[in-house]
């Protein structure tokens, strides 16, 4: 143990000092800050003020259609956009103003026009529109709002009162609820699994940065030979045990750094201005919390020690990139089912794959989103991912070991079983 | 007192190739061995089983008289044959590490990486890191990694390789006062001249095989001193005397191989009478000679 202490201390100095670590711990949020910032302003550009006109031969028509779309009912999404939106009618219209919309539409004085014709004798009106290139509000609104300008009008003109109108047109609140422990307990459906998409991506994030650094770590040993020095005074264990640890903290002490920002961003003013609520607004429980940080470490241990084994396989450090793919794999998976497992969390393929070690980390916790899972699973699979970890661990020592024998070609995988074996 | 290293009817085959093949071995405190060969003769693949690097397929390793036990290297020092340090670490720091993994406080550590690094000359790199140093100097510094922990028994696999004479001279003399302290020390190497000068006994392996070994002077003297150098001025008749066996002349000199049992004594009194004679030497066979004439084949190094 203390050999696996020394080589994790080495590590985590050597990396710490680094500096391509202060480098990176810098840079990577600024890099996450500048996407979003993107992001953000991207959105900011395409929802500039728009103008919009709602032409018809029917004046009380057109004024009800611009306040149907003005409110942009039961579009939550856009609500805080309705500011941005310049909505104006225009009845009754000649032809001519009708086609001079046309020409304002291309030359951008105006961005579209909504042009309901009510021809004598029907009620349905034909309904046109016009823009100079994507549609702000979608054709299915689009039709709704008209649908509801029509009921409006015709309550109206059948001596329905204002407020009656309102009362009858207002969209109807609905609440989700969730059974957990023999109780109905509300839920909302767009929070319950938060977690498993936070720890899919922070599990993701962790092992593509830290995961694979362990491989690399393995294989520049190899490169340079130090671990023909290294195996002549400690045990193979001990050296990947202690790699898997050392490389491991740096990339927790940096995800440390971070979450430490986060939280004393969270403490200020900023945070509320931003409109972000604290945990308890996610209905997340302490246990789940818990559960959240030991599956992630554990998880993140995994992958690493995965990545420690590949590393040992190879003989170069271009090669180690080809690996990647198959240590992201199966947490894609558990991303891909993401629907079937929140639909049927207590199914059998359900508790298999979230009793699997690669996939528990982001199966459990989106089983644990949507049901009270059964203590001994959750016991159960902790145990499965620790004894997973140390075979990994032992197994990567092995081919390590042997490995010194290698030089150039990479070995078949047959091969690789013999090397376990060998002593 | 039991030896130090024993290797008891040894053989490792890999794949397809037998690499040692029932190999003998006794190293005993306070002696230089050398382990001899062509490359690829299998020094490497007994010195990696000697130090646990790998497992023999069939015989015993033993080690300070007890079958091997990890343990045990704790006593050990060990110089691969491919040098690998920390490229990026600095030179103190990294023979910390290595004391430290050796069982070394680091303050014990360090004292005695200070005190080898100002013996070596290398005391002013010892900031540096690692890979800004020429490969001479990164060689010295694997050469107190191995002797950091002050190990009773020392295996090298090639020292001396790529360094150039007056380093080369440096760790020779160091190993000599590590020898003359007690401790044991075995290297290999293909060169024989330097294992001609350094050891007291040796091993010489030939495709995995031991075809000679024992204390050098036994091995010497067990061999005839059978050429002959003579410098001389005059009458080059006497090299047709009967004890030659075949002769190389050149002006004034000549190197002379003598028949089996042939006698120098003769040779010298009939060249007398022939030349005048500056010099006349039976030489002692060198363990190039000895060993291709075991072999019957040159080495080819």
């Amino acid at each position: 143990m203390r050999e696996a202490l020394l080589i994790a201390r080495r590590e985590y100095l050597e990396r710490i000092r680094s500096k391509a670590f202060r480098v990176s711990t810098v840079l990577i949020p600024f890099v996450f800050g500048l996407i979003f910032g993107i992001g953000a302003f991207s959105t900011k550009l395409t929802g500039g003020a728009k103008h919009i006109v709602v032409a018809s031969n029917d004046p009380v028509l057109a004024e009800s259609e611009r306040a149907e779309l003005t409110a942009l009912r039961g579009d939550e999404s856009r609500r805080d956009r309705s500011s941005q939106l310049r909505m104006e009618a225009r009845a009754p219209i000649t032809e001519g103003e009708l086609a001079a919309l046309n020409t304002a539409v291309e030359s951008k004085k105006i961005d579209g026009y909504l042009w309901l014709d009510v021809k004598p004798g029907t009620t349905q009106p034909e309904a046109t529109y016009v823009s100079s290139g994507s549609d702000f509000f979608g054709k299915d609104r689009m039709q709704y709002s008209i649908g509801h300008a029509l009921v409006r009008e015709e309550l109206v003109k059948r001596g329905a009162t204002s407020e009656g109108v309102e009362s009858l047109l207002k969209d109807i609140e609905m609440k989700t609820l969730r059974v957990k422990n023999g109780r109905a307990v509300a839920a909302d459906a767009s929070k319950s699994f938060w977690g498993a998409y936070v720890m899919t991506f922070m599990l993701y994030f962790a092992v593509v940065f830290y995961g694979v650094n362990v491989a690399h770590s393995v294989v520049s040993e190899k490169t340079s030979r130090v671990f023909e020095v290294l195996l002549a005074s400690a045990k193979p264990e001990s050296l990947m045990l202690g790699k898997l640890l050392g490389v491991g903290a740096v990339g927790l002490t940096q995800m440390a750094v971070w979450i430490g920002f986060v939280l004393l961003l969270s403490a200020s003013s900023l945070w509320m201005t931003l409109g972000l609520g604290g945990l308890a607004a996610y209905g997340v429980t302490p246990l789940q919390l818990i559960f959240f940080v030991l599956y992630f470490l554990l998880g993140f241990f995994f992958y690493s020690a995965l990545s420690a084994g590949l590393g040992a396989t190879v003989s170069q450090e271009s090669e180690v990139q080809q690996f990647t793919m198959i240590i992201v794999l199966p947490q894609v998976i558990g991303l891909m089912m993401i629907v079937y497992i929140l639909g049927n969390p207590g199914a059998w393929p359900v508790v298999l794959l979230s009793l699997f070690p690669p996939c528990t980390p982001i199966v459990m916790s989106l089983r644990m989103a949507a049901m009270a899972v059964p203590a001994w699973q959750l016991a159960l699979s902790l145990v499965l991912m620790v004894l997973s970890i140390y075979g990994m661990v032992w197994v990567a020592s092995r081919v390590y070991r042997v490995g010194i024998l290698m030089y150039g070609k990479r070995p078949t995988l047959p091969e690789i079983l013999r090397w376990v074996k060998y002593s | 007192m039991a030896p130090l290293v024993q290797l008891d009817r040894v053989s490792k085959a890999y794949e397809q190739k037998v690499a040692v093949h029932d190999l003998n071995l006794r190293i005993e405190a306070g002696s230089m061995f050398g382990l001899l060969g062509p490359n690829g003769a299998g020094k490497t693949s007994s010195i990696r089983m000697m130090v646990g690097i790998t497992v023999p397929d069939s015989g015993t390793v033993s080690l300070f008289g007890r079958a091997f036990t990890r343990a045990s290297l704790k006593k050990v020092g060990y110089l691969p044959e491919e040098r690998g340090l920390y490229r990026k670490m600095k030179v103190m720091d990294q023979l910390l590490f290595m004391g430290q993994l050796h069982g070394l406080t680091a303050e014990v550590a360090a004292r005695r990486a200070h005190t080898w690094c100002e013996r070596l000359n290398i005391l002013d790199s010892a900031q540096s890191k690692t890979e800004e140093l020429s490969k001479g100097m990164q060689q010295k510094i694997q050469f107190i990694v191995t002797l950091l922990h002050e190990p009773e028994l020392i295996i090298m696999d090639e020292p001396f390789a790529g360094l150039d004479p007056v380093n080369a001279t440096l760790l020779q003399d160091t190993l000599l006062d590590l020898k003359k302290a007690g401790r044991a020390i075995l290297f290999s190497t293909h060169r024989m001249d330097q294992a001609e000068k350094l050891c007291d006994e040796i091993c010489l392996i030939h495709r995995g095989k031991a075809v000679l070994s024992g204390r050098m002077r036994e091995l010497k003297s067990r061999h005839e001193r059978n050429r002959v150098i003579i410098d001389f001025e005059g009458d080059d008749g006497f090299l047709s005397h009967e004890a030659i066996a075949e002769h190389r002349k050149y002006p004034g000199h000549v190197e002379i191989r003598l028949k089996e049992h042939g006698d120098a004594q003769a040779l010298l009194r009939t060249a007398e009478q022939h030349a005048q004679i500056y010099r006349f030497e039976l030489v002692e066979p060198s363990l190039e000679e000895i060993f291709i004439q075991t072999v019957g084949e040159k080495v080819d190094a």
